[in-house]
């Protein structure tokens, strides 16, 4: 082999030098992604953790931004609800909220008298004041402008054995009179008439809050903020609800939300205290083949106390804040209008139907959203939540009255456990309402006392 | 002498420093947190002195807490003890299986909290728990018990720690057994002392010891267990029924998020707990236990 036909001898520098150059020039060619644009990212929290929900979102509104804005990542982050506000404010304390989230309505007066939220004023006019239902428009409004706007509107209320309370040709109940008898008739074979959640969450804030919507009451006074907890309306509530203890399952105080729509759909109650569209989904899983349909299961409006003259149930409906320490607040917003771009929206409220009904009246009654199968299906349960809306029979979760959106404490009011361990004391143990509320009235006083809230003497 | 004593310094800084970021400096951080009204994440505080000891003590709840932190210490401790000597007894007897029964005792000590929990929530749920179908189905009750209800929480509570933690008993017992000299059990038995008298004259006080540590960290972890007690009730309705301390320390501080009052509710048991240390190793701690 002569010298020509040799390969050409490499040394050991010039290799080691050529690899440099390399990889130099690939990093350099990479340069304005790898050191110029460093990809910003987005953090979104929500509470909707449904994975077709996670993925709706980010197949629709998440896609379509990030081709819009090649310089930013959206991270999406489910929450359970009952996480949320501990996680959020930790992350307050960290100084690194996220840029947009879910707030629950009853935090968010707390947050802006802190002057954490920034408005949103010119989104929600692009989104289209005047479509966005009532119930939910002004939840976030405060000195005249708007700091927050609701994902999607899901109802609460009793879920029924429509055919057995049919069958004892008994109507639905207007009245706490009505309901327990309805109960007494219910409870029958083994089978108990209802059964509540025993999350100190439900009966400790929600189920309270709709007793005293439902009954002529309030939390607090609207001047003064002094609890109403040893209220006349309280105690008519608190006496309604240790009769209707009788017609459920002596361990209802140690079951979860969840337990109670499987003893629904499996019949070993006939009525779940608590109930949204997702309850579908449980009866569509473990109800008798025969019995899955809106002839047997249906929802049921709450009744109305003595003090009342309409029952009041809570309504689900986060809203989308973005706090005055988002890193990138323009682009939340632009987010946002994405998020209700009208086909992101449809897909996202069709991806658990009927539990995420759209906030805009316009479609409501959509022929296009009403397509989808389920609601097609349940149809009768989206209807009963439109005629709800209507006559104004939903207040959100938490809330005795609408001004109660102006409360800065109903988080740490429901974080104590002060009128969940009334409930028990009254409900579980049998103690006499008038004293136990009186007990939680005390505690109450002094717990508003304490974050700063007495205004009266 | 002046180097030598710098080098020795410059050897224990690097503890003292750990010591001091991690005991040292939480432990007054807390201190001096319980003196104020601190908002638990929102940076709003103001100095109270020491309002919050005066509240806490005419405050119900603190005084259910603490007696429901005195009941679950104290039966769950002495369940412990009352499973878990026994168990190492059986434990240090030479029979076929031996070895193999001591695993599976240390595994709900090995499982993780949350799994115990859950575990037992779902055998003694009374909609579809094992426990209660089992109850009823032989007819021992007549229907369901509301294990998980107010009434009987506390005792499902206190079945699912002793279940979880008398492992640790076990453990400690039988290592200080076996260390104890055949001989003196030869030389009792050849005197014609009986399984039990052997038991009381050799094994009580050859083991007093390990009993004494075991008893005072048995007492301190319960009294102060947080997560077995949050799991099982600490989000229901019933949770108030085993309310004990940590549980109210933590329900001040992420719940009612008033942070100073938590600080004030942590420093109060770590008091408790140093008192009641003192006058145990006062009342128990004899030459003779550790000679």
């Amino acid at each position: 082999m002569t010298d020509e036909t040799r390969s050409p001898a490499v040394s050991r520098r010039h290799f080691l030098a050529s690899v440099s150059v390399g990889v130099g020039a690939a990093v350099l060619g990479r340069a304005p992604a790898a050191i110029g644009q460093q990809v910003r990212e987005l953090q979104v929290w929500h509470t909707e953790v449904e994975p077709q929900t996670v993925k709706t979102i980010q197949d629709t509104s998440i896609a379509e931004f990030e081709r819009k804005f090649p310089g930013f990542k959206i991270k999406q982050q489910p929450l359970g609800w009952g996480d949320l506000n501990t996680k959020l404010l930790a992350s307050f304390a960290a100084g690194s909220p996220p840029d947009l989230t879910h707030l629950n309505p009853f935090m968010t007066a707390s947050l802006y008298v802190k002057n954490l939220l920034r408005p949103m004023d010119e989104l929600i006019r692009a989104l289209g004041e005047h479509d966005i239902h009532e119930a939910t428009l002004k939840l976030q409004y405060f000195d005249g402008k708007y700091y927050g706007v609701t994902h999607a509107m899901g109802a609460t209320y009793f879920a029924e054995r429509r055919d057995l309370r049919e069958k004892k040709g008994i109507k639905p109940p207007e009245t706490y009179a009505d309901m327990l008898k309805l109960a007494e008739a219910l409870t029958e074979g083994g089978r108990y008439a209802l059964q509540m959640p025993g999350e100190k969450l439900y009966i400790g804030f929600v189920h309270p809050a709709e007793w005293l919507a439902g009954n002529g009451g309030a939390w607090v006074d609207d001047k003064t903020w002094r609890p109403q907890l040893n209220s006349k309306a309280m105690i008519e509530a608190l006496e309604y609800a240790q009769k209707l203890n009788k017609f459920q399952p002596q361990g209802w105080s140690g079951q979860k939300y969840l337990d109670t729509l499987a003893a629904l759909a499996t019949g070993k109650v006939a009525m779940a205290h608590l109930s949204g569209a997702r309850t579908i989904g449980y009866i569509e899983k473990y109800a008798p083949e025969n019995l899955r349909s809106p002839e047997a299961f249906m929802p049921l409006l709450r009744p109305h106390g003595p003090s009342g003259k309409v029952g009041i149930s809570a309504l689900d409906g986060e809203n989308w804040a973005v706090f005055t320490q988002s890193k990138y607040p323009n682009e939340a917003f632009e987010f946002l209008r994405l998020f209700y771009k009208k086909e992101h929206y449809m897909a996202y409220c069709h991806s658990v139907p009927i539990h995420l009904s759209p906030i805009f009246k316009s479609m409501l009654n959509d022929p296009a959203y009403l397509a989808n199968e389920r609601i097609k299906k349940w149809r009768p349960w989206h209807d009963v939540m439109v005629a709800g809306l209507k006559a104004n029979r939903f207040l959100p979760i938490g809330f005795s009255r609408p001004s109660d959106n102006l409360l800065p404490f109903l988080a740490e009011l429901d974080g104590s456990g002060i009128v969940a361990d009334m409930v028990v004391e009254v409900m579980v143990s049998g103690k006499p309402p008038k004293a136990e509320a009186d007990r939680a009235q005390k505690r109450a006083e002094e717990l508003l006392a304490q974050l700063g809230h007495k205004r009266w003497s | 002498m002046r180097k030598s004593a710098l080098l020795g310094w410059l050897l224990l800084a690097p503890s003292l420093v750990l010591l001091g970021g991690l005991v040292v400096f939480p432990i007054l951080y807390n201190l001096w947190l319980s003196l104020f009204d601190k908002h638990a994440f929102l940076p709003v505080q103001a100095f109270v002195g020491f309002k919050h000891y005066r509240y806490f003590a005419t405050d119900a709840e603190f005084w259910s807490s603490f007696y429901y932190g005195v009941v679950y210490a104290g039966t769950t401790m002495v369940l412990q003890i009352g499973v878990g000597v026994p168990a190492a007894l059986l434990l240090n007897e030479a029979f076929r299986g031996r070895n193999l029964l001591r695993g599976v005792v240390l595994f709900p000590y090995m499982i993780p909290t949350i799994v115990a929990v859950m575990l037992w929530k779902w055998l003694l749920n009374d909609s579809y728990g094992l426990v209660n179908h089992l109850l009823v189905t032989t007819h021992i009750a007549p229907r369901p018990v509301p294990w998980l209800g107010p009434d009987w929480i506390m005792a499902s509570l206190v079945v699912t720690s002793v279940w979880q933690f008398f492992p640790f008993v076990v453990v400690t017992y039988l290592a200080r057994l076996q260390t104890i000299p055949p001989e003196l059990y030869e030389a009792a038995t050849v005197d014609g002392a009986s399984a039990w008298r052997r038991f009381v004259h050799i094994t009580l006080p050859q083991t007093a010891a390990v009993l004494f540590v075991i008893v005072l960290l048995r007492s301190i972890w319960m009294f102060t267990k947080f997560d077995t007690v949050w799991l099982m009730a600490g989000e229901g309705g019933v949770s108030r029924y085993v309310r004990t301390l940590p549980v109210y320390a933590y329900a001040r501080t992420f719940t009612y998020l008033q942070a100073g009052m938590g600080a004030a509710l942590a420093v109060i048991m770590f008091a408790m707990l140093l008192v009641a240390t003192a006058i145990y190793f006062k009342a128990f701690r004899g030459e003779e236990t550790f000679a």
